[in-house]
């Protein structure tokens, strides 16, 4: 008997021991900056967002060109599934694995940079600013954090798709899309009393009140804004639409690709979408083959960015330093923008290259060249303090208002209640 | 001591380690996945601990909060009703599937097959499917308006007590073979002489069932009672397959085990609350158990 007690008290003790360790959180060491100013040279390893298979031919030709520009220096090159993948940086975070230049978009990187995980590249970098445009830079400095936090990599934005045969079919014209919310929703009916179709298939999002000018979060970051008269009134906007019948049911349920998908199917007349998004509907629906006539985004652009940041503790600095600026140079990302059309280069450098901005006159040719000339104004418009949860939160609200369950109002005043609550978690 | 000689050399039988070392294995995994884990998340949950920054020992205050999280309410009377309509059916109705099939007629393999196939499909891809058919423009919908049943489609997905009980349905239909398979094992160690013996007595089909059939498989249907109560209450892949991870319209049909994967996840993840919730469902599903063990004993 006593020694079953001794045995499970040491038991309990260990495994309390064992629990307070996890209380300790990861290390936040200030690195050095000298010791960015070493030789480049030895092993330095690189993390992409699933890149392979279709791009390997690409990140190979610029990891070999990289070797082949500082002699001495060997890449290792790990390429993580498109799924899981803020799961797998967390882990490598925690463990302190984090390769030595890692895909990070600036979402990702703001927990990261608040726990000092990551390096801040104003210490180490001079001419940032004359390097990168400004929208791409400013996506990595984050609220009530010092200094920048990743190199931007390749921009996309979005822009507005229209299936013209739809519209015609309606008596409308894919040459004269709306512009704006209101002749969106008199389109909208236009085209369901003429043919019975939908032309909007999805709800408002927190993007769609930045777009619109609506503040989502304070100023300062510390708590969430978005049930103010004018967020109000524009949610009522789809609230009304929806009564009258010009949105379809999946809206109030609807996942991410909910839009798209209803597009692709030819469901719904319009959709939202970055560059190369003819491409994809047509893999998935070929019979939209020239049907599909892009326009500018309405309100204000949403920019999305992709960055590569280095970990304050990576073993080898110089070279780290060296492969993330190597990989993000003006010649590399314009290669990566050809070779993908609908992704464009954040370097200062490439915003003069006039084959970004010609358009070949094909549908593709041309929404590329609108998401191009629209970058100049596009803005990062999601808070990047916005989690999958609050986004989550967001949504059942609204859909709660615009199935008419709640008033816009007392919907949008609970998901601010519950936000708050995440961010302050 | 015994020993073996083998072409190798020796190895020791009856040495006092030799079960221990066997058990190694096992005792190690269940040590660091099973065990470990759980007493980890009983101290996690008097904390504020993220992933990242780790925190620091809050007492009671994840179980305070609780109290008013709204969610949680919701989440709790969910997973309730869930689990009130899933035990009944899953407890009778695969017992009737095991009575049917388990006569040996020409052809019952294929009804036996038929009946268990859902069982091996996919709980995700079967709970696609079902949002498919059971879509605004699916294939119930359709059929129901072009046979002129309805003019605008049922909200299957959207209303909150349909997606709960679309959800209940697909389980049910998912469980069925199971719990028919557990019966039909039950089944065959009732007694034939019993119910012949009964027969010959005069007793009718029905009386035969409630006085011979069901007192022999009555621990069957105890078992079946807790397994349906336990995953009844820790629903997760029906329900957030149902309504696209969204918890449906307002959050009205989140489970608890949709909350701790909401509260766990990512770099902001609260890593104490999380805890706290899965130690309320663990007491929770504590409760109908110990229930099911009372009636059980009064019963014998």
């Amino acid at each position: 008997m006593r020694l079953t007690t001794r045995t499970a008290v040491a038991a309990t003790a260990a495994a309390l021991l064992l629990s307070s360790c996890a209380l300790s959180g990861t290390s936040t060491e200030t690195r050095d900056p000298l010791d960015a100013e070493g030789e480049i040279t030895g092993e330095v390893s690189l993390q992409t967002w699933a890149l392979k298979p279709r791009f390997t031919a690409y990140v190979e030709g610029v990891i070999a060109a990289f070797e082949d520009e500082y002699p001495g220096t060997s890449v290792t090159w790990l390429d993580q599934p498109g799924e899981g993948y803020a799961e797998k940086v967390l882990s490598q975070a925690t463990a302190g694995e984090l390769p030595d230049v890692t895909n990070l978009p600036p979402d990702m990187a703001l927990p990261l940079a608040r726990e000092g995980v990551l390096l801040d590249l104003d210490q180490v970098e001079d001419d940032l600013a004359g390097t990168y445009v400004e929208g791409g830079l400013g996506a990595y400095a984050f609220a009530g954090l010092e200094g920048t936090y990743g190199y931007p990599w390749y921009l996309t934005t979005d822009l507005n798709y229209w299936n013209a045969d739809m519209l015609a079919a309606g008596g409308l014209d894919a040459a004269d899309p709306p512009t704006d919310l209101d002749s969106l929703i008199d389109q909208a009916r236009t085209l369901k009393d003429a043919t019975g179709a939908y032309l909007m298939s999805r709800k408002p999002g927190m993007n769609d009140l930045v777009s619109a000018g609506i503040p989502v979060l304070s100023d300062d970051g510390d708590e969430f804004v978005f049930n103010s008269p004018e967020a109000v009134a524009l949610v009522q906007r789809y609230v009304d639409a929806y009564a009258e019948g010009l949105l379809p049911q999946d809206v109030l349920t609807d996942a991410y690709l909910g839009n798209s998908e209803l597009f692709t199917k030819g469901e719904a007349a319009w959709s939202t979408g970055g560059g190369n998004f003819i491409a994809g509907v047509l893999e998935n629906n070929p019979s939209l083959e020239g049907k599909i006539v892009p326009s500018p985004y309405m309100g204000i652009t949403p920019m999305y960015v992709q960055g590569v940041s280095v970990p304050a503790d990576s073993g080898n600095l110089p070279a780290a330093l060296a492969l993330a600026r190597f990989l993000t140079d003006a010649q590399n990302q314009e290669a990566f923008a050809e070779l993908v059309p609908g992704i464009f280069p954040s370097t200062v450098a490439s915003q003069d290259n006039p084959e970004l901005a010609e358009s070949d006159g094909t549908a593709e040719g041309d929404a590329k060249a609108i998401a191009f000339t629209g970058l100049p104004d596009a803005e990062v418009l999601q808070p990047v303090e916005v989690t999958e949860a609050m986004s989550t939160v967001f949504d059942q609200q609204v859909a709660a208002a615009i199935a008419g369950q709640v008033p816009a109002q007392q919907a949008l005043d609970t998901a601010v209640e519950r936000c708050n609550r995440l961010l302050a978690d | 001591m015994s020993t073996v000689t083998t072409t190798t050399g020796t190895v020791r039988t009856h040495a006092w380690y030799a079960p221990w070392l066997l058990c190694l294995p096992a005792v190690v995994f269940l040590l660091a996945f099973n065990l470990w884990p759980s007493v980890n998340g009983v101290f996690l949950a008097f904390t504020n601990v993220k992933p990242l920054s780790g925190g620091e020992i809050v007492g009671l205050a994840n179980f305070e909060r609780m109290l008013s999280d709204a969610q949680l309410a919701t989440a709790l009377l969910n997973s309730i009703v869930y689990m009130l309509v899933c035990v009944p059916f899953l407890l009778l109705v695969p017992l009737a599937l095991a009575l049917l099939v388990e006569k040996k007629i020409p052809g019952i393999a294929f009804f036996r097959t038929a009946f268990y196939t859902p069982v091996v499909a996919s709980a995700v891809v079967v709970a696609l499917m079902w949002g498919w058919m059971l879509d605004d423009r699916g294939v119930i919908n359709g059929m129901a308006k072009s046979l002129g049943f309805i003019t605008e489609s049922i909200p299957f997905l959207t209303d909150r007590w349909l997606i709960l009980f679309s959800a209940i349905s697909l389980t049910i239909w998912k469980g069925l073979g199971y719990y028919m398979i557990i019966y039909l094992s039950a089944l065959g160690g009732v007694g034939r002489e019993l119910h012949e013996a009964a027969a010959v007595d005069g007793a009718s089909a029905w009386r035969r069932f409630w006085t011979v059939t069901v007192p022999g498989v009555r621990n069957t249907m105890l078992l079946v009672s807790v397994l349906i109560t336990v995953s009844a209450l820790r629903v997760f892949s029906e329900l957030f397959i149902l309504t696209n991870g969204t918890g449906g319209v307002g959050g009205a049909n989140v489970s608890v085990v949709m909350l701790i994967q909401m509260y766990a996840r990512g770099f902001n993840g609260n890593l104490g609350y999380a805890s706290a919730l899965s130690i309320l469902l663990f007491l929770i599903t504590l409760g109908p158990l110990l229930l099911i063990a009372r009636i059980n004993k009064k019963a014998g």
